[in-house]
């Protein structure tokens, strides 16, 4: 079987952050870790190209996912295996969206990473099999990629026991008795000693570690973000009320104060009544020149990002998250204010 | 002398309902009288009211439903139901309440922040819906033209029970289907059967997203208790339009399946308490609401309690901390909550999820989408705004945005599982 292998700009030897903001781009052969990989798959598959993208472009360009698998198929490829990407939460999140994007195009398709890794949630079902913590443990990492590839191309499923990670889907259904009277019959299994049952199997939540303080303030770029469902008046890109699928940039340029009329905010989950009467109160817009004046602060970065946090699902927020990360960080910023409403 | 605890649930059942010159109750037939209604929902806020009636199987979308209210009476004027906004503010739950069951007033239009919310009278929508299954009148309007649409929410709260009473009155002298004694929580001895509470939180955001207990918000309050009958009676009543799905209209207040649940099970276990909780939306007053609700459970001597909600992701919360403190208290725990897991069902379904307790009953995945099939005529709104489509389309929209489909009052049958 053909097979078009995804790596990052690290794993391919391009350079690290530096160089995160690299471009989508298709190699002949093998490159890096795919080498180890492709002696572990054997005589009958062949790594015919690696797929390779910078980590910020990546995370703050998800058609690259689509561009690349388009190339792959071109070169012939019949199943696209992506990383192991270990907890790198850029890299997991571009493996997860080329393994989902490839089977979306009809390709088998295959990723791997930590469970931890922020980027599984962006699988969508397609598979993932569990790679350690660190490029330390790369060898026993690639051996299971190469296992579950196999098994793959020979078209049978992967189940937790081949490493298998990640949510598996949870559909609707009609229940046979009521939320209600389910209630009661649960809590009557509760108090007869069952200590485990339930309908909803806890999630994981990853907690994430904040950032060091900023050295000097006075030095640094600062950014404005905020959930608030600020956008400009008229809400140009139509950004949901609720349950946002996206999220919007816009330029700050020339602006002393997010002004009524020029600004408003479109959230659906308060009353937008005193947001609207003065729009610096979702964005602190006209604080933040005023310290930008004073100096107390380096530099007002040009554009505000935003969304609509309200009924919005973790998946969409910590998508967003990652994205908002890539941006900034390829931009240049050191500080971020994100007000949430 | 004391007055007798408990309340007497007189019920008619409604299986046909139409408009007509003068509101009659006859045999299950209801008719609604134009002139009377109007004059019921006269108000300065509103130019115009239209009525029309929707029943079960009928093809028939009613979009951008707000409140809905089950028609109930103790007596002419409705005899004190819907204490502080129709009836005078006192507590409620004793005596005799005629109900018209099967019946339901619904307003349905375009109120600011009231988010999408569908009823399909037929067709694959409608067994998600309680509202699906009453015969309906739903009253449609024209703001009046300088009206302040608080005045319009106003005026269409108080038409809505107004009318709920007037209808119910019809009935007060007509032989009932059915008299059911609906005992009160007290002090008589339980026989070691398991002390079960309901803690009902009830969404507190302001306009457009409050609750009414008695006619006020419970907004900066503490959790309070009151008996489980004077939710019969209308106590609680809705004025929040959020979240369509995870609604709980006065309708589900009213006839709360949680409560109604507990009763039918009563030889098993003694319904204890009803515990009612503001939903703050700060983090340190939901942390204070809970730990106070869960003290006050175990204070009125509970071995379980069954949690609810109302409203989206940030009243996972209010549930999740709850069922945390309930636990520690010694209070076995169970709550009721939407999953939020993408369109694809793989996300993590709860924004908030508890840090010990786990029993959790799962009303569905609120982002799956369905297939609405078109529909003959649409009342309440003429488009649906999300998809800019005209509402008697076909419709492919998320499950978030059926009406009640997802209440954590657990009326319906939508669950979720992890798929083979």
């Amino acid at each position: 079987m053909k097979l078009v292998h995804y790596v990052n700009q690290f794993f391919a030897g391009m350079g690290g952050e530096d160089s995160a903001g690299t471009g989508p781009e298709l190699r002949d052969g093998a490159v890096g870790p795919g080498r180890k990989l492709a002696g572990l798959l054997g005589d009958e598959h062949e790594i015919v190209a690696t797929a390779i993208c910078g980590d910020d472009y990546a995370a703050s360009h998800p058609d690259f996912a689509a561009e690349l698998v388009a190339q792959a198929r071109e070169r012939g490829a019949e199943m696209i295996i992506a990383g192991p990407a270990f907890t790198s939460g850029r890299y997991g999140m571009a493996c997860a969206r080329i393994a989902a994007a490839a089977s979306e195009a009809g390709l088998p398709a295959l990723a791997a990473m930590h469970p931890e890794n922020p980027g599984l949630g962006e699988a969508a079902g397609t598979a993932v099999v569990e790679s350690g913590q660190t490029a330390r443990q790369m060898k026993d990492s690639l051996e299971r990629l190469a296992a579950g590839t196999l098994k793959l191309a020979a078209g049978e499923q992967l189940t937790a026991q081949d490493g298998r990670i990640g949510p598996v889907a949870r559909a609707n259904r009609m229940a046979q008795h009521s939320a209600a009277e389910r209630a009661v019959a649960l809590l009557l299994t509760r108090l007869g000693g069952d200590r485990d049952a339930t309908e909803i199997p806890l999630p994981d939540f990853d907690s994430v570690t904040p950032a060091a303080p900023i050295a000097d303030a006075a030095e640094a770029v600062f950014a404005l973000v905020t959930e608030g469902g600020f956008v400009p008046a008229g809400n140009p890109d139509r950004l949901e009320s609720a349950r946002a699928s996206k999220w919007v940039r816009h330029s700050l340029d020339g602006l002393d104060s997010a002004e009524v009329g020029e600004f408003e905010s479109v959230h659906g989950g308060f009353s937008t009544q005193w947001a609207n009467a003065d729009p610096n109160r979702i964005l602190p817009l006209d604080v933040a020149r005023e310290m930008e004046r004073e100096g107390a602060i380096g530099r007002l970065y040009g554009e505000y990002l935003g969304t609509t946090g309200n009924g919005t699902t973790v998946a969409d927020a910590r998508r967003f998250g990652m994205e908002w990360a890539a941006e900034l960080r390829q931009a240049g910023i050191q500080a971020v204010i994100l007000t949430a409403t | 002398m004391q007055a007798e605890a408990g309340l007497t649930r007189v019920v008619h059942a409604v299986r046909e309902l139409d408009l007509g010159e003068r509101t009659s109750y006859d045999v299950g037939r209801l008719t609604v009288g134009e002139d009377s209604v109007r004059d019921l929902l006269r108000d300065p806020a509103l130019a115009e009211v239209r009525l029309a009636c929707a029943s079960p199987g009928d093809s028939v979308r009613i979009v951008g439903v707000l409140d809905a209210v089950q028609p109930c009476s103790k007596g002419p004027g409705g005899g004190g139901v819907f204490p502080g906004l129709l009836g005078p503010a006192l507590p409620v739950g004793r005596g005799e309440t005629h109900v018209l069951r099967g019946a339901a007033v619904l307003a349905a239009g375009y109120l600011p922040r009231a988010q999408e919310a569908v009823v399909d009278m037929s067709g694959p929508a409608a067994p998600l819906s309680p509202l699906a299954a009453t015969h309906n009148l739903v009253i449609e309007w024209t703001p009046a033209e300088s009206a302040d649409w608080a005045d319009v929410d106003a005026a269409l709260r108080r038409g809505l029970v107004r009318v709920a009473a007037h209808l119910a009155e019809a009935a007060l002298e007509a032989e009932p289907d059915a008299v059911e004694q609906l005992a009160e929580p007290g002090g008589a001895a339980s026989d070691g059967k398991p002390r079960v509470g309901v803690v009902l939180n009830l969404q507190t955001q302001g306009r457009f997203k409050d609750v009414f207990v008695y006619g006020r918000s419970l907004s900066g309050g503490l959790p309070t208790t009151i008996a489980p009958a004077e939710l019969d009676d209308g106590a609680v009543v809705s004025g929040q339009y959020g979240h369509p799905a995870l609604k709980n209209p006065t309708y589900l207040q009213q006839t709360h399946p949680v409560v109604a649940a507990l009763r039918a099970r009563s030889d098993e276990l003694e319904l204890a308490a009803l515990v009612l909780c503001p939903e703050p939306v700060d983090q340190a007053n939901k942390e204070l609401v809970s730990a106070h609700a869960a003290r006050l459970c175990a204070g009125l001597g509970l071995d379980a309690a069954i949690v609810t909600k109302e409203g989206g992701g940030n009243a996972d919360a209010d549930v999740s901390l709850k069922l945390d403190r309930l636990e520690e208290e010694g209070v076995t725990a169970v709550g009721i909550l939407a999953e939020m897991a993408g369109r694809d069902g793989t996300g993590p379904p709860l924004v908030v999820p508890p840090a010990k307790a786990t029993a959790i009953v799962s009303t569905g995945n609120y982002d799956e989408r369905m297939t609405l099939p078109a529909v003959q005529r649409a009342l309440g709104r003429e488009r649906v705004a999300l998809l800019d489509q005209p509402s008697t389309d076909e419709l492919e929209l998320p499950v978030a945005v059926i009406y009640c489909a997802q209440s954590t009052l657990g009326w319906g049958r939508l669950t979720c599982a992890e798929t083979a």
